[in-house]
């Protein structure tokens, strides 16, 4: 509940404001020749990471912009982009 | 009891009387009382029983810290009296009590105490098991705080309120308010919480000098004063802080005020930096009966006698570990109170100036001793004092002891940040080893208790946290750094833990009746940490939480262990004070929308529903099955209310695009002028919405959603378009627009009255998209659908104009007895025609194909990456899935209920709506059942809670019940 997150449209808001969008997992694959693994491993699997990782949001309450920054799961704090995933 | 009406520290009103009623009799306060001090000027002395021993207990620090004075308020049980403002007309009742807490019939327990060591529960109450059942109900009703009444239901409003600001100070006393006036200087936005009712923490009831000769009260006053007067700082007062969180979030709660609309107020807030201003409490002295009605800590005696205008006894004997206890014991002297005795712990170390102050009264001073034992059966009537080492002793009458140990800084809001404890051999305290980021301790949580000191350790952290919070502030705090180090720090604390007794009647713990000597026993059982020792003996555990026991156990542990070098305290967690449940709940918010239509409908005898996040009208008569309303729509004509539905326009050089990844059908298919019909899945091909989309223009499209859906969609489609940066803009007008929707075989006769356009079939066919103004003014998008299965038209129109087309439309149907439909008679018309609601007809995991709905699947489009398809492909080939079917009861006077269950030798499916079909005269519905049960003529057997055993049958037939070819939607 003590979270803060940095809409890139309406700046550093209440967490309340926002909705979870999920992991970073990248653009959706296509959809020619995928097999139902590859699929379901894209839609379901995560990696739970211990620590800092990418994930999207949702200003829901606000301007409804989605946007991915980067939160540290074991202190559920938004941090910065850590350099080495530049 | 007469009151020191005229000292100038009092916060009361004695002009304002106000009445409550105790054991049945009216009592008397006044205005700013709490009901423990009302209570006590009218000669309570005695307030409640223990939770254990039935001992008496009476008025002990006057904030709460124990659950002595916990006594049930207008029907609300474990109210903390010292704590809860007097209003006028309370009703008070003691708790624990069998008769009166002056006589209880179970205070013979107390005798009891060898029978009950550390642990006995856990250790003699199961021998034999069945033993424990018997038990535990006698416990029960012999020990405990108040009882709420089954049905009690809480009175008043809970308001809640976020705030945000750059510092946050937690305290009003000195310090805080030093802090907050500092930190305000940049014009930051400073937040100041304060527990009592008002500002001046221990400045505010001392009327001992600073150096310019002001009184403290004054100073707290004038501080007050001009806190009050900046803007930009804002004060709650009443207002205890029960958590703290990451980023520095604090919660706290606000009791309300008279003539405030809540009666408490669940407070978050958001700052940069926090300024920890608390303060201390006292650290209880632990001696034989330390807890009995006439013993109470300096704060409490001093500020009865200061805030309250009430002497607390007639002769006192004191027993304290520090100067502020000398300081009362020169005040209340002066005010009158006859002093026969003090003993100081210390054997040197006090102020000069107190003690010569205590030999110009003539005040006997005992260095080195210490209360040993207060005797007397209700209340204290005499008292032995002993050396600390317990050499010498001696006996002196008094009806008030008043002692303390020491101070206890109230470090609550650090442990809650995660902030490491440690003890302080200087001062003895427990302090943070390392503080929290941007959190700052000020005044006398510091260890300080000059009141110059504690003004510059305000304002020292006061421009800390400003820093922290952005301000420019290097040279202020270079210079509030050099006027700390200037004046005295922190004091060396009072080290002894407890008068030289065995302490079998000596209690660390008031709210869960623990001794000295139950700590011992845990101990020698083997339990070595603060932590486990608290649990096994529950010291610590009661309503007051750490407020009593809190410093004293690990010290005691420590000592008496004399293996652990370091003392090492037990940890504490919100909230730090107790907190209703009601109050963390909030206001309770009645928030459903309502459509332009609401009012007329209400008029028009509608019946309303809450239905996700709107109020519809479900019936339009007191009949539920809505016969009337259903055959009206059959062969006449009806008007409904539709303007729930989810409603959007997306246009954009990308609009296509984002439609064809979202839609399982092909959208490029969507032609001007018509409408069509698709369905929206998620990844895993699951059904999650449907509707018409109508193409405007190019890349220019309106669409509707369900009405459950609608608040959504925005964000879905946004999501699943995230990675493409696609240009299109999405307009959710579902506000904007009414829906009304004119169905039934003459509802082209009623809408020509209205409209100029050519209405005739050819003109304007079913499945047709038209737009047109109605008396040149109102636009409407008019669209020909088969929901309900009759001829029928739905007009969308501005929000601001739905009423008056309404009206018109009920105008001209006049002639015709046109009428109203609700939602659970459309509910029956779409279920006759088989089409789907979902959410009714679908559950998480019904997939489009399921539902039959497979032919909007358009498979060829793979370059749209259509959200669902891939999972649509997977689960074609997938046999063990629920479908929908049409169903219909062997016996059409009995339909299944929405729900009921397929089953053979087990669950098969459920029915999903069912209903007597007014217009068949059958009992038919939908169901979702496996896939070998869905051929037409399979025997089904129906399960229902009530059915006894016994089945109810229902065959699977074709759908759709009424008009299978689909001609009067068409007509």
């Amino acid at each position: 509940m003590a979270l803060t997150l940095t809409c890139p449209v309406c700046g550093k808001r209440n967490g309340y404001e926002f909705r979870y969008g999920g992991e970073d997992k990248g653009p959706r694959p296509a959809e020619e020749g995928l097999t139902p693994k590859v699929w379901c491993d894209y839609v379901h699997m995560n990696k739970c990471t211990t620590g800092v990782q990418k994930e999207w949001w949702v200003h829901r309450d606000g301007c409804g912009s989605w946007f991915t920054t980067y939160r540290d799961t074991t202190q559920n704090l938004e941090v910065e982009q850590p350099e080495a995933s530049e | 009891m007469n009151r020191l009406n005229q000292l100038p520290t009092l916060r009361i009103d004695p002009s304002e009387k106000l009445s409550l009623k105790h054991r049945g009799k009216p009592f008397y306060g006044v205005a700013g009382d709490t009901v423990a001090t009302a209570l006590f000027a009218n000669g309570v002395r005695v307030f409640a029983r223990s939770l254990k021993y039935h001992r008496p207990r009476g008025l002990y620090s006057l904030d709460g810290e124990s659950s002595n004075t916990c006594m049930e308020v207008d029907g609300v049980p474990n109210v903390r009296t010292e704590n809860m403002l007097l209003k006028d007309g309370m009703v008070i009742k003691e708790q624990n009590v069998k008769g009166s807490a002056d006589r209880d019939w179970l205070a013979f327990i107390d005798k009891l105490d060898w029978m009950m060591p550390a642990g006995f529960y856990y250790k003699t109450m199961h021998k034999p098991a069945s033993m424990w059942p018997v038990a535990m109900k006698q416990i029960r009703k012999a020990a405990g705080l108040g009882v709420i009444s089954a049905d009690y239901q809480m009175k008043g409003q809970y308001d809640e309120m976020y705030i945000n600001a750059e510092v946050t100070v937690i305290g009003g006393g000195a310090a805080g308010m030093t802090a907050a006036l500092s930190a305000a200087e940049s014009g930051l936005r400073v937040v100041l919480l304060e527990s009592r009712p008002h500002l001046g923490g221990c400045f505010d009831y001392r009327a001992s000098t600073i150096s310019d000769g002001t009184p403290l009260y004054k100073r707290a006053r004038e501080l007050a004063g001009k806190v009050e007067q900046t803007d930009n700082i804002r004060v709650f007062k009443h207002t205890s802080m029960v958590g703290a969180y990451n980023n520095n979030l604090i919660t706290a709660f606000q009791v309300g005020k008279a003539n405030d609309v809540f009666a408490e107020r669940y407070i978050e807030i958001r700052s940069e930096s926090v300024v920890v201003a608390t303060g201390c409490i006292e650290r209880p002295l632990i001696f034989d009966h330390n807890e009995r009605p006439g013993v109470m800590q300096v704060g409490c005696a001093h500020r009865l006698a200061r805030t309250y205008g009430l002497l607390p006894g007639s002769q006192a004997v004191f027993s304290v570990g520090h100067d502020l206890g000398l300081e009362a014991v020169v005040d209340l002297f002066d005010l009158g109170l006859k002093i026969n005795c003090v003993a100081d712990i210390r054997e040197d170390g006090q102020d000069p100036e107190l003690m010569l102050a205590l030999a110009e009264r003539k005040i006997p001073v005992l260095r080195g001793w210490v209360a040993a034992e207060a005797h007397g059966s209700q209340q204290v009537e005499k008292v032995t004092l002993s050396t600390v080492e317990g050499t010498v002793k001696r006996q002196l009458p008094c009806d008030l002891l008043v002692a303390s140990a020491g101070l206890t800084p109230l470090t609550g809001p650090f442990i809650l940040a995660g902030a490491k404890m440690g003890y302080d051999s200087h001062t003895g305290y427990f302090l943070p080893t390392d503080l929290p980021e941007k959190m700052f301790p000020a005044g006398r949580i510091t260890g300080v208790n000059n009141p110059a000191s504690i003004e510059a350790s305000g304002r020292l952290a006061g421009l800390k946290a400003a820093a922290e919070a952005d301000a420019d502030m290097s040279g202020a705090v270079a210079e509030a750094e050099k006027s700390v180090a200037t004046l005295p720090g922190p004091e060396r604390g009072c080290k002894l833990v407890t008068a030289p007794v065995k302490g079998r009647k000596s209690f660390i713990c008031f709210d869960e009746d623990t001794t000295i000597k139950n700590i011992k026993q845990a101990v020698d059982m083997g339990f070595d940490i603060p932590e486990l020792i608290k649990r096994f003996t529950s010291a610590g555990t009661g309503p007051g939480q750490g407020g009593i026991p809190g410093h004293n156990l690990p010290l005691f542990v420590a000592k008496y262990t004399a293996s652990i070098t370091t003392p090492v305290p037990t940890t504490v967690r919100p909230p730090l004070v107790p907190t209703f449940i009601a109050t963390y709940a909030g206001y309770n918010h009645h928030m459903f929308k309502h459509t332009p239509l609401h009012d007329s409908q209400i008029k028009e005898g509608g019946i309303f529903r809450n239905i996700g996040v709107w109020q519809r009208a479900r019936y339009f008569s007191e009949d539920i099955d809505c016969k009337e309303e259903i055959l009206n729509v059959r062969n006449n004509v009806g008007i409904l209310d539709g303007s729930t539905l989810g409603k959007f326009r997306i246009h954009g050089p990308d609009a296509l695009k984002a439609l064809q990844r979202v839609y399982a059908s092909d959208m490029r298919k969507v032609k001007e002028g018509r409408i069509k019909y698709s369905a929206m899945c998620n990844d895993d091909g699951c059904v999650i919405d449907d509707g018409v989309v109508v193409k405007l223009g190019e890349n220019d499209y309106y669409f509707t959603t369900s009405s459950a859906r609608a608040g959504q969609t925005v964000e879905w489609i946004r999501y699943h378009t995230r990675f493409d940066g696609w240009d299109f803009a999405l307009v959710n007008l579902t506000d904007a627009m009414g829906v009304i929707n004119l169905s039934g075989p003459n509802a082209r006769k009623v809408l020509a009255k209205v409209v100029d356009i050519d209405l005739s079939n050819e003109a304007f066919p079913f499945s047709g998209y038209r737009e047109f103004f109605i008396k040149d003014t109102i636009f409407v998008r008019a669209m020909r659908l088969g929901f309900v299965g009759e001829l029928s038209y739905e007009l969308h129109l501005p929000s601001s104009y739905t009423q008056a087309v309404w009206d018109m439309l009920k105008e001209a149907g006049a002639e015709f007895d046109i009428r109203h439909f609700g939602v659970e008679a459309q509910n029956v018309l779409r279920m006759e025609k088989g089409h789907v609601i979902l959410g009714s007809e679908s559950e998480q995991r019904t997939n489009l194909i399921d539902l039959g709905l497979g032919y909007l699947w358009d498979r060829k489009k793979t370059d749209a990456k259509t959200v669902g398809a891939v999972a649509l492909h997977q689960a074609e080939k997938d046999a063990g899935r629920l479908k929908l079917v049409g169903i219909r009861m062997e016996d059409d006077t009995r339909p299944a209920r929405d729900g009921a269950l397929i089953v053979d030798n087990k669950v098969r499916g459920y029915v999903a709506t069912m209903r007597k079909s007014f217009t068949t005269g059958q009992a038919v519905g939908m169901a979702l059942v496996e896939s070998q049960l869905t051929d037409i003529g399979t025997r089904l057997e129906i399960y229902e809670d009530e059915c006894k055993g016994m089945r109810l049958h229902a065959g699977v037939v074709p759908m759709p019940f009424y008009d299978p070819e689909g001609k009067r939607m068409k007509m």
